[in-house]
């Protein structure tokens, strides 16, 4: 039988504000099969998934610094130069994908709706905790893309909690959906080691720790790492001195998100980086 | 037996008149379109009565609390599934009204078995500039009302909403010489609490059919605002920002009443 355009559950209470499972009631979103493809023993692998790479975060005196850089590729070809990787989700949400693009930015489009199909029906915010699961159920119902070698996503989720603690917070996922708390900064994708270690050191051994970077020092630390990273893997584009191509950055504060201009991340990076 | 065709009019005058008894003491609700936005607006006794419903689209409705949360939630199913396939400039609600809700609406009305919609609801969309905002009344019975202009009618700049037929056209009248669509924040607020209490007045004293003098509207109001609350939510016409709803607190608007 054919459903009404307008379906009016008379027990409609289980999955409120669900969106996710409304788009499964009506077909607007598989979760994906979870049994491995078979894959005969030393099979070629004769297609690769386009693939995004390399996304760090960090707290700042000024919130949380989001940066990604703009490569996409597929096995040893660049597909993209100019990928979007760091998403705005909410007024004070972002997430940075690593991963497959088509997937990521799909869960994205699926976290933004949520969070505000939430607050319509449910007349409320949904909480951070809240938010934060709702990206591990995401990743948890695609795993078995993971599992059959396409699609796997590994993103970031940097936000602004106002209560009851006010304060910018900041996880890291792994592909199956575990969330991770970071204290100080979090790096996912291809590049992440060498970021990583900067990261490390930066706030061991720097100048200040990473905390108490002002916004134009939290730049220019971003720029390095990217570029370091870009140094040894040729997965991440790292900062374009050709073509005058820079990562993308954004901060979360509490005031809301703000994306850097590329004139202040190219000022930042002429000054101190090239 | 009610198969019989004059027993079926008879059911259903029947139950016009029963859901029109039960929806007559609703407060009213006032949308007011003007040069930044639609302010919609009413003077709440408890329950909540305006609501999201999608990037540019807000509702308000009077009824039984449980068939307006069906309908609430119905729409923001429609209107957030439709965003999410295709794309919010894709959400209209003049399709979300005249074919999804208005169908259901008039078959659940017209199956004398069934339970009707105890509910009447107003929704607006804005538009980019004022000329493109869209108000649309929905009754219990699947009918539609809009602000659009015909050849006999001039294209309003707002919509209400009452309990009452009588009430619902004294504000009309009343916002028809009251207020225009450029008009500031401030006088839009003022005029819709002044329709408001016009519309409320009626609906105490049934018998009058002409608007109220001012000062007994004044008067009407200052009573009402010291023991109700102000409840208004703004539909911006800012194109810089994709969510456009914003609920008012009554404490942000108090000091900009004129007394």
């Amino acid at each position: 039988m054919e459903r009404s355009p307008v379906a009016l559950d008379q027990n409609f209470s289980g999955a409120a504000g669900d969106f996710p499972a409304l788009l499964r009631r009506k077909g607007l979103l598989d979760a994906a099969v979870m049994s491995p493809m078979p894959q005969a023993q030393g099979a070629q692998k004769t297609w690769q998934p386009t693939e995004a790479t390399t996304i760090l975060a960090f707290k700042f005196s000024g919130g949380v610094l989001v940066a990604g850089d703009r490569r996409a590729t597929a096995g040893n070809t660049v597909v993209y130069d100019r990928a979007d990787k760091v998403l705005e989700i909410d007024r004070h949400s972002i997430m940075a994908i690593a991963g497959v693009p088509a997937t990521a930015w799909e869960m994205a489009r699926v976290l933004e709706h949520s969070f505000q199909y939430f607050r319509r029906t449910q007349l409320q915010e949904m909480s951070v905790d809240g938010k934060v699961r709702a990206l591990s159920k995401l990743l948890r119902d695609n795993f078995g893309f993971v599992m059959q070698g396409v699609g796997v996503v590994v993103p970031i989720f940097a936000t602004y909690d106002s209560h009851p603690k006010p304060d910018a917070r900041l996880y890291f996922y792994d592909a199956m959906g575990a969330q991770f708390e970071a204290t100080d900064y979090a790096a996912t994708g291809s590049g992440s080691p060498a970021v990583r270690g900067i990261l490390y050191y930066e706030n061991n051994w720097g100048a200040k720790p990473l905390h108490k970077l002002s916004q134009d020092e939290a730049v220019s630390i971003a720029l390095r790492a990217l570029d370091t990273a870009a140094e040894s893997d040729t997965s991440t584009g790292g900062v374009d001195r050709g073509g005058k191509i820079y990562p993308l950055m954004k901060i979360v504060s509490r005031e809301g998100i703000i994306t850097l201009p590329e004139s202040k991340i190219a000022a930042v990076f002429k000054e101190t980086v090239a | 037996m009610i198969e019989e065709p004059y027993r079926w009019v008879e059911a259903i005058a029947n139950r016009r008149e029963y859901i029109e008894a039960q929806l007559a003491p609703g407060s009213p609700i006032a949308a007011l379109g003007y040069h930044d936005g639609i302010l919609f607006l009413t003077v709440a006794q408890t329950r909540q009565k305006l609501f999201e419903i999608y990037d540019r689209i807000a509702m308000g409705a009077i009824g039984h609390p449980g068939d307006i949360e069906r309908l609430r939630m119905a729409a923001i199913e429609l209107a957030s599934t439709e965003g999410f396939t295709r794309s919010a400039a894709d959400v209209s609600l003049r399709r979300l009204v005249h074919y999804s809700l208005s169908p259901v609406m008039k078959s659940a009305f017209e199956q004398v078995y069934g339970a009707p919609f105890l509910a009447r609801m107003l929704f607006a969309e804005v538009g980019e500039r004022a000329e493109e905002d869209l108000f649309l009344r929905v009754e219990y019975d699947g009918e539609i009302a809009t602000n659009g202009a015909t050849y006999a009618q001039v294209r309003e700049d707002f919509a209400v909403l009452s309990g009452t037929r009588q009430s619902g056209e004294l504000m009309e009248a009343f916002l028809k010489s009251q207020h225009a669509a450029d008009a500031s924040f401030e006088a839009t607020l003022n005029s819709a609490l002044d329709a408001w209490s016009i519309g409320h007045m009626s609906l105490l004293a049934s018998d009058a059919n002409e608007l109220p003098e001012r000062s007994a509207v004044l008067k009407h109001r200052q009573e009402q605002l010291a023991s109700g609350g102000i409840e208004a939510a703004l539909l911006e016409r800012d194109a810089n920002k994709a969510i456009r709803y914003r609920a008012l607190l009554d404490t942000e608007l108090r000091p900009l009443i004129n007394d």
